[in-house]
């Protein structure tokens, strides 16, 4: 029965309190461990498809008479336009549509930041499309930009209001502590680089319908954006999104390609396709933002932490949110005394965008490292200073709805029990350690979510919502969920998704919440399939329907008796079972969280300060783990771009100019599989008992949070340096050795 | 765009000039062309026309990295040059003659700014972002050389014959001035046709990455030890391929506050090449 509740909803560690209905979650939970179906290692359904290049993403499609866009973005930081003359490129070969500054709304002739949308051009080819887009004729006048983070905040220059968390007393912890820690933390600005770039095709029927294939994580939020922006009803937008060459968090809403392209089709009365290049990607498709954090913490002499403080200084960009850099300071320890100060900084430079765990990868990085530095003042072990300051209740007064962080941090003990043999592997310049770090973020999911299971005369069955899977094998979990509750092997179950006029309502893909948001929808929806089918299976076989389960494509009589399921279905000739099914209320007054830890070898060339990553042990506590495979999937992705995003990633900008100089992927160095260590990927797998029918919190983001810390730690425990910047160059590892050497030196023993 | 496809070296040479630009393995051009920074009406594919293959010491210029990574009668500097170098996709299509004449990898450069390699009046590097640029010979351009085997060839002290004369691989370097900002002595049209590098003693490449593998260098430094002496060379240091005659000679650096760093990994390179030799 739908219910109307208020519940906390929460992306990206954003939280909000809304009305929702709901249908109540009826069904208990399935037992712990591997079932049938569900907690065995498949492989993705779609994994040969995607290989031979068959799967149609966005990129792939060619609508009958499309034509293509080009954009004119801004080649400056911070610039009016003076003039600008789009008649030569009206004229060029091949143009249908020229497009300027009123004519959508994200064109504007007062960019202010680079790659900000100035113009675009619509044409029979791509080349065509540029090479007008090169005539457009443009009178700058060029303006000074705003760069600096802290020069922003001193003057007020911010995307929202600095945002205050306190609990306790910082001062009068700091007074008791036996010793005290204080450092800078810095992070730089990372760059999402998804293999298929931002680019949506826009088709419009008459003047009120429109079509959308797009490249997103969020085809209702796409959706909804676009009806709004246009003035159109939601259900004449249709938005299609079938595979998806990875978001990151980048592709959460439309984008200003889309709205380019929409109206460049509408004045064509052809479907556009607008796809970024892979510089423009680097500019004008969001970013995780660099940032400041000037910290402090402490601690008596047995490690207990008696203050925490965290001032943060988000680079923001010219728009953009301000993330929850403080989060791991308020969520992961047990401190009486908490002050976090974050502010977002409004720059001329290109807008942040959600980036897998946006602000608690930034965050964990400060915080871990910093209690690494509080252990070694304390001549205390690592882990043993976690353990002691484990939080075991909510400090705001709320439960966890389920937490076992102190499981995660046993089983990393046979990892971390490595580190003596590893040190001792050290040889002449190449040092050795290993580090760890913790891991706290988000990932519960929520209502609304649904999804129908349609089981036809075959007896096979066909999960339908309208969701997307950006990459992360989420389809092929909602083929064992719903493989598991309907008795069917893997391959009697298909999964439609990806158009919003083919199914119900589907969550977004962002947050870690496909997962434990689809998940319960879609077994909720093949419970009522099933149960549907001990309907007809009663009548046929004369058995009372409650003695009657489904098992291994069989229907089952608990009192004896077992049929075919086949034969039962071939009964519905045309007919068909329709089962829907909706996601329960997130547990009221619960905190949802997931927890984790991992531990990190390197191996450091104090000489030339090369790193290399030689060994990432990963634990998570993300409650039942549907597809083990899956998840060891995830845990590799998220520590192979941490990989990256500790050591070789930074997008930089021209001091002068703000040109952002690291627009190709020579100069963004991404890692490649030579920099991939051994991979170890653990999890508690105990499902969540308060939450939902399933139990599953997300995966797609707590293993990317705390894998800089652990290997910043590790070069620690193998050097001495204390690197606070990332990434971690040989500049700034060579620095810091200096620094250790010298600080040694100061200090004769 | 005209694509010509000559199969002698007099007709590569007649066809060259007038706008037109020699393509050989295409790794380096086509970027160049596709971003604007080489403009050309008419592209020359040197593949009929230029030797290609390896005989004792000789080398034609239209061998491919990958060919000479694997030769064992390739001296092994020169070898770990091309190993180390760029990604097994595109060592199998850059040539040794192509990479030898790799544009710098500048961001300043590669962005259009107008730098002084561009004819403008200053270096946005060195007052701007500069961690992979240079720490000699800085002073008038900081942008620093990409090339392995360029600092592997100088190193093994390397012969080049191109369409119109015979010079050591140093010699096809020189530093960009005020007056003429290119920074190889190649005539317009001449072509680089044959290389031949004698067999030293002992030789070795070293090179410091951002990352394990494709990437260009940090720090290069070929050592290479012949019968008349220790040469060593470096790559990423200079505008062009760096000759410097002992590890002494870093003391010499000039680097920016930048690159102080690269000095560091340089000297320990130097040290441990040095040792292999």
């Amino acid at each position: 029965m739908a219910r109307l509740i208020k519940t906390e909803k929460e992306v990206e560690g954003r939280y909000e309190e809304t009305w929702v209905v709901v249908e109540e979650d009826v069904l208990d939970q399935w037992p712990a461990g591997p079932l049938t179906v569900v907690g065995q290692a498949v492989e993705r359904k779609d994994g040969l498809e995607r290989a031979r290049g068959e799967a149609p993403y966005t990129a792939d499609l060619k609508l009958p008479g499309m034509l293509h866009a080009a954009v004119l973005r801004s080649p400056h930081a911070r610039a009016n336009v003076k003039r600008l003359d789009l008649e030569p490129a009206r004229r060029s070969l091949g143009v249908r549509a020229v497009v300027g500054p009123g004519d959508v709304h994200v064109l504007t002739d007062e960019p202010r930041y680079p790659g900000q949308p100035v113009a675009a051009v619509a044409a029979d080819t791509f080349r065509q499309a540029r090479e007008a887009v090169k005539l457009i004729e443009v009178e700058w006048e060029e303006l000074e930009p705003l760069l600096d983070p802290d020069e922003a905040v001193a003057r007020g220059e911010l995307v929202e209001e600095p945002r205050r968390f306190e609990r306790g007393d910082l001062e009068r912890g700091l007074a008791k502590a036996d010793v005290v820690v204080e450092a800078e933390y810095r992070t730089q600005t990372l760059l999402h680089n998804c293999m298929e770039t931002h680019q949506s095709i826009c088709r419009w029927h008459g003047d009120r319908k429109l079509d959308v294939f797009i490249s997103t994580q969020f085809i209702w939020g796409v959706r909804e954006r676009l009806a709004d922006q246009l003035g159109l009803d939601p259900d004449d937008v249709r938005v299609v999104c079938e595979f998806m060459g990875g978001g990151f968090g980048s592709k959460n809403g439309p984008g200003d390609y889309t709205y380019i392209g929409a109206e460049l089709a509408k004045r064509t009365g052809r479907p556009v396709k607008c796809a970024l290049t892979r510089r423009e990607e680097s500019l004008a498709t969001g970013n995780r933002n660099a940032t400041i954090q000037r910290l402090v913490a402490g601690a008596k002499a047995d490690g207990t932490l008696t203050a925490l403080g965290g001032e943060y200084v988000n680079a923001v960009g010219w728009s953009g949110f301000s993330p929850m850099t403080g989060g791991p300071m308020q969520y992961l320890y047990a401190c009486d005394n908490v002050r976090v100060v974050e502010h977002g900084a409004r720059l001329n430079a290109p807008p942040n965008a959600a980036f897998r765990a946006p602000g608690f990868v930034e965050g964990t990085f400060g915080l871990e490292c910093l209690l690494d530095e509080l252990a070694a003042r304390l001549d205390l072990d690592p882990l043993e200073l976690r353990r002691r300051n484990h939080l075991d209740a909510d400090p705001e007064g709320r439960s966890y709805s389920s937490k076992n962080l102190m499981e995660c941090y046993r089983l990393a003990e046979e990892h971390w029990a490595r580190r003596d043999t590893v040190r001792a592997r050290s040889e002449g310049s190449w040092q050795r350690g290993v580090g760890l770090a913790s891991q706290v973020w988000f990932g519960g999911g929520g209502p609304p979510s649904y999804a129908w299971v349609r089981v036809g005369a075959d007896g096979r069955a066909v999960v339908v919502t309208a969701m997307q899977d950006i990459g992360t094998g989420t389809r092929t979990a909602m083929a064992q969920i719903a493989a598991e509750e309907l008795g069917l092997p893997l391959d009697r179950v298909e999964v439609a998704l990806g158009d919003s006029a083919r199914g119900p309502y589907a969550s977004i893909s962002a947050g870690s919440s496909t997962l434990p948001s689809m998940g319960p929808a879609v077994r909720s929806a093949a419970a009522d399939a099933a149960r549907q089918i001990l309907e007809l299976a009663a009548q046929r076989f004369d058995k009372e329907q409650r003695v009657l389960s489904l098992k291994d494509e069989h229907v089952v009589a608990s009192d004896g008796g077992s049929w075919p399921l086949g034969s039962v279905c071939e009964l519905l000739g045309d007919g068909q079972v329709l089962g829907k099914g909706a996601r329960g209320p997130n547990p009221t007054g619960m905190r949802v969280l997931t927890f984790g830890v991992q531990v990190a070898e390197v191996a450091v060339d104090v000489e030339t300060g090369e790193v290399r990553v030689e060994r990432v042990a990963a634990i998570h506590d993300v409650g039942r783990i549907v597809n083990p495979l899956g998840a060891r999937s995830q845990v590799e992705g998220g520590i192979v771009q941490a990989i990256g995003h500790t050591l070789s990633e930074e997008r930089l900008l021209d001091p002068e100019t703000g040109t952002v100089l690291t627009q190709t992927l020579d100069a963004y160095r991404m890692p490649t599989i030579a920099d991939v260590p051994e991979i170890v990927a653990e999890f508690v797998d105990v499902p969540d008992q308060h939450l939902t029918n399933l139990g599953s919190k997300g995966l797609g983001e707590p293993p990317i949070i705390p894998t800089a810390a652990a290997i910043a730690n590790a070069i620690r425990d193998a050097t001495g340096a204390d690197v606070r910047s990332l990434p971690v160059t040989r500049e700034e590892l060579l620095r810091a050795l200096r620094e250790a050497r010298e600080r040694v030196g100061a200090v004769p023993a | 765009m005209e694509l010509s496809r000559p199969s002698t070296v007099d007709e590569a040479v007649a066809a060259l000039g007038n706008g037109a630009v020699a393509l050989a393995g295409g790794t380096e051009l086509v970027p160049l062309l596709r971003d604007g920074l080489v403009r050309a009406d008419r592209v020359v594919h040197l593949a009929d026309a230029v030797p290609r293959g390896i005989d004792g010491t000789r080398i034609g210029a239209g061998t491919t990295l990958a060919e000479l990574e694997v030769d064992p009668q390739i001296p092994s500097a020169l070898r770990e040059a091309c190993r180390l170098a760029a990604s097994p996709q595109l060592r199998s299509m850059g040539t040794i003659g192509g990479n030898l004449l790799q544009a710098t990898r500048c961001w300043y450069w590669r962005l259009e700014f107008p730098c002084r390699l561009h004819g403008g009046d200053r270096c946005h590097a060195a007052e701007g972002v500069h961690r992979e640029h240079a720490f000699f010979a800085s002073d008038f351009c900081a942008s620093a050389h990409p090339s392995d085997p360029a600092a592997a060839l100088v190193a093994l002290g390397g012969m080049l014959r191109t369409d119109r004369r015979e010079l050591p691989v140093a010699e096809l370097y020189r530093l960009p001035t005020e007056d003429d900002r290119s920074t190889t002595t190649l005539a317009p049209g001449e072509l680089i046709l044959e290389l031949d590098v004698p067999a030293p003693e002992a030789s070795v490449y070293l090179k410091a990455m951002d990352r394990r593998r494709w990437s260009f260098p940090i720090v290069g430094v070929a050592v290479a030890r012949a019968a008349d002496g220790v040469r060593i060379a470096l790559a990423g240091a200079a505008p062009i391929p760096w000759a410097i005659a002992s590890e002494a000679d870093l003391d010499g650096a000039t680097p920016l506050p930048g690159t102080a760093y690269k000095l560091d990994v340089a000297r320990a390179l130097v040290r441990r090449a040095l040792a292999e030799v």
